[in-house]
């Protein structure tokens, strides 16, 4: 990658000496158990109605040619984020050398503009009532393990993956598995339209489940008793 | 059939619409006070916007606040360590804060009762800073790339059509039968309401030839309860019918009581359905992705 593709100063793309952590999901080996999403909720205890990552899928095709279509979700750790634009008291950053965009708890206010801005629904509202932590009524997010990736190990989600779908690595290293899969696969990112230069790239995701469907129109009227009963028994 | 979709919750809620059309009214009411140190006609409205316009950036303050899911937290926004410039939140609250400076010494100015040029230049002040208050809600919604409608040049400038136009029509309110301010203040709300109303048409027109997610939010912003707030409240009721009744009086150069009252209601009540939708609708699409 090079330098002069840069387009913004908090950008890490290709600066020596920095690492550019990324995650290569290959969907053509996903297999839809949603171990990540159990390891994930295991590592941080993440209520229940919220998820720092997600395996949602869609059934394409026509009898009887159909199939599963998965597309693991997390936050994307944009080279660019939007989220730590907007957020109005820095609760929100990104570490110089590694890539994670992570979250202060302590200084969030709560306004919701970081959700508001995240393309990719990465950020959720933490409920009023936890068991374990006292980390409430803040907004919360994937943090691409960063307590493990700082004691060289990867991510809850990749370590689990039973089918190695998830591989997580350095991007400016030219050595490292990501790097080797970004470089001979044709790879796609969630909404490059977006200009937040993700740091989550797909091999074979399903354009399905990668763009607006026409169908979401009808959705949302749908899922309000839903969204109702959700916000109504977390208090948010 | 089958497929799972996770849902994800809209992040700004009603309570955010309610506190942008406070913050409307209180700007426009201020652009009035400030209005009447120029206009002779407006001088009777002097206080009373200045007085309103505080009143209701308290109710609009404790929104915000109240809005926060850390309430006693607001303070962070105004402690210089945490602040991040490149947020218009951060702007905003500073805005707010100093316009309720502003806004407070200059009623002491008013309440010793004699037209001083330090009144007029706090009622400058307090105005310009009014004028910050639509314009950083306005950004607040256009700097999020992903959302169509929000994501326009226009909102910013929708914003401050809107104040003018839902604060001359509560000027218009409390201007009761008083013939030569309600004057001023018909063509106020007939120009700043036609103002929104040439913006709607450019945000729906350019939203309606958007690529799939702005086609999507078209859609529903046009359609089901959404259509009916928006066309129906909004544009129809809210813009087009109290434009047509501005307009007639305006070329007949007389209006009665009535149709200022109404019109004021009608203005009054498309600002706020506006801004429920503008806030609500372009986030609809963005919770199923």
């Amino acid at each position: 990658m090079s330098e002069e593709l840069r387009v913004s100063p908090i950008e890490t793309r290709g600066v020596a000496g920095k690492k550019r952590y990324a995650m290569v999901v290959d969907t053509r080996r996903c297999i839809g158990c949603m171990a990540c999403q159990v390891a994930c909720k295991a590592e941080y205890d993440t209520p229940l109605g919220v998820n720092r990552t997600w395996v949602p899928y869609k059934v394409v095709g026509t009898y009887p040619n159909v199939k599963k279509q998965f597309l693991p979700r997390l936050c994307n750790h944009c080279d660019d984020p939007p989220c730590v634009r907007n957020c109005p008291v820095d609760a929100t950053y990104k570490v110089e050398d590694g890539g994670f965009v992570l979250q202060r708890y302590e200084r969030c206010i709560g306004c919701r503009s970081c959700m508001a801005a995240c393309p990719y629904n990465a950020r959720f509202m933490l409920p009023a009532h936890r068991t374990y932590s006292s980390i409430t009524r803040v907004v919360d997010k994937c943090t691409f393990c960063f307590h493990r990736v700082t004691q060289n190990l990867v991510p809850a989600c990749v370590q689990t993956c039973v089918g190695r779908s998830r591989v997580f690595g350095d991007l400016n290293d030219p050595t490292s598995e990501v790097s080797w899969l970004v470089t001979r696969n044709a790879t796609q990112v969630l909404r490059p339209e977006e200009g937040t230069k993700p740091h989550v790239f797909y091999i074979g995701a399903d354009r399905n489940q990668t763009e607006f469907g026409r169908d979401a129109y009808s959705k949302p009227e749908v899922m309000e008793p839903e969204r109702s009963a959700f916000k109504r028994h977390f208090k948010i | 059939m089958g497929d799972y979709v996770w849902f994800h919750d809209v992040s700004w809620h009603a309570s955010y619409a309610i506190y942008f059309f406070v913050i409307g009214i209180l700007a426009g009411l201020s652009f009035l006070s400030y209005g009447s140190w120029i206009t002779p006609a407006l001088r009777p409205l002097r206080e009373k916007a200045a007085y309103l316009s505080l009143l209701l950036l308290a109710v609009g303050g404790l929104l915000l606040v109240a809005d926060l899911s850390q309430p006693l937290r607001f303070l962070n926004t105004l402690n210089p360590a945490y602040l991040n410039f490149s947020s218009p939140l951060a702007w905003g609250a500073l805005n707010i804060v100093a316009f309720g400076v502003a806004s407070v010494l200059y009623i002491l100015e008013l309440r010793k009762g004699q037209d001083s040029a330090r009144g007029k230049m706090l009622a400058l002040v307090s105005a310009l800073l009014a004028l910050g208050l639509p314009i950083y809600t306005g950004y607040d919604l256009t700097v999020h790339q992903s959302r169509p409608v929000w994501n326009t040049p226009v909102i910013p400038v929708l914003f401050v059509a809107l104040a003018i136009a839902s604060g001359s029509a509560v000027g218009s309110l409390l201007s009761g039968g008083n013939a030569a301010a309600q004057k001023v203040l018909r063509e106020y709300m007939l120009w700043s309401t036609a103002g929104v109303g040439v913006i709607l048409i450019s945000i729906l027109g350019t939203t309606s030839y958007g690529g799939t997610a702005q086609e999507l939010t078209f859609m529903i912003l046009t359609t089901g309860t959404m259509g009916l707030i928006f066309i129906g409240g909004g544009i129809l009721l809210g813009t087009a019918a109290p434009v047509a009744i501005l307009f007639l009086a305006h070329m007949r150069q007389q209006a009665t009581a009535t149709m200022l009252m109404l019109s004021a209601l009608l203005i009054l009540l498309g600002s706020a359905a506006l801004r429920y939708v503008l806030l609500m609708g372009p986030q609809h699409l963005q919770t199923l992705y």
